[in-house]
């Protein structure tokens, strides 16, 4: 079962949904809308091995706009501190967004219930595109559970602004063990 | 309602939901983390939905890791076999793999209720990625569903090697 726009707003009231800052007007009937924190992260390298550590470069996204250029992918984030103890969060681009070819996250869409974090966005442009800050980039929905909760305790946990794939550390706790 | 780690293991154990090879540890809280299976095809460089053999033979991904290039389609597949007659499965990346900007699905993240079989992933990258046999990639979900049950009747269960499209011409015949 998805949320629809009132019971996120009385979710978010009772504290059982967080959305901080969460502006009223942001809501939509069955999802709220999250803006595009300021600046955006790309990789150091062109080709990119998930075994090894990737260095990123950070980029302020300037109110003139930026503009993404469709061989990279860049990490951009939610200007929104989200997550939920109560609800699954599921996040997409907004409609406007994908009609001049942004993916907003590429094919990892599913939040887990407890992860609080300013959520990393993986931007990729079709063609062109200028992204500007703060504009309303997504949607994140949610989503009620069946079962037991566990929170999140994993290592994407708190963060703030693009953060880069932890993936690596797979591969050195296999290693290890 | 989309199911819980405890709950995904429970219905895992009860029967009502198919993954094999399972290991807990690939649970997420809710979610579970799947594998990259072994085997990997190309696309032909001009498929369209109208040939009937689209994609080169499947090859194996070498434990040392497979190049892939922007602007291809892979098919690859999971390690698990992953289905169940009882909750509808949705099939996703990583946060982790989609960070690198490798896509595991395009567009189809929905699967059908029905017999489990090792699903065909379709990546492609918007960098050069490099890709190993085995290493979790992806993740499902489950989904109770509302209403009758009714399974799955398509082609494409019956295969867990990579595979291409089963309906030239979108099914319709020309």
């Amino acid at each position: 079962m998805i949320l629809t726009g009132p019971e996120i707003f009385r979710e978010w009231t009772s504290g059982r949904i967080k959305i901080d800052p969460f502006v009223p007007s942001q809501i939509n009937p069955n999802s709220y809308n999250f803006r595009l924190g300021s600046r955006v992260a790309y990789y150091k390298n062109r080709i990119l091995d998930p075994k090894v550590r990737q260095e990123i470069l950070y980029v302020d996204i300037p109110a003139e706009g930026l503009i993404l250029e469709p061989h990279s992918i860049y990490l951009g984030y939610t200007e929104e501190t989200m997550g939920s103890d109560s609800y699954v969060p599921i996040i997409r681009g907004r409609s406007s967004t994908a009609r001049i070819g942004l993916f907003v996250h590429i094919t990892a869409d599913l939040i887990d219930i407890g992860s609080y974090n300013q959520w990393t966005l993986q931007l990729h442009a079709i063609q062109p595109v200028r992204v500007y800050p703060g504009m309303l980039i997504g949607q994140v929905t949610f989503w009620c559970v069946q079962g037991e909760v566990t929170l999140y305790q994993g290592k994407y946990q708190g963060s703030k602004g693009p953060m880069a794939s932890e993936i690596y550390r797979d591969f050195s706790e296999e290693s290890a063990t | 309602m989309i199911l819980t780690k405890t709950e995904i293991h429970r219905e895992v154990e009860n029967g009502n939901i198919a993954i094999a090879p399972f290991f807990p540890e690939q649970l997420n809280p809710n979610s579970y983390n799947y594998r990259l299976g072994p085997k990997l095809k190309n696309l032909h460089p001009a498929a369209s939905l109208n040939e009937e053999l689209m994609e080169e033979p499947a090859t194996e991904i070498p434990a040392a890791g497979r190049l892939l290039e922007p602007g291809k389609v892979y098919l690859a597949q999971t390690l698990e076999r992953i289905g169940s007659k009882k909750y509808v499965t949705l099939l996703m990346g990583r946060s982790s793999i989609g960070r690198l900007g490798l896509f595991l699905q395009l567009s189809a993240d929905l699967g059908n209720l029905g017999e489990g079989h090792q699903w065909t992933l379709e990546l492609t990258c918007v960098q050069p990625i490099v890709i190993y046999p085995n290493m979790v990639i992806g993740q499902v979900t489950f989904w109770k569903p509302k209403g009758e049950i009714m399974y799955y009747a398509g082609p494409y269960t019956a295969y867990s090697e990579p595979t291409g499209n089963l309906r030239p011409y979108g099914g319709v015949s020309p």
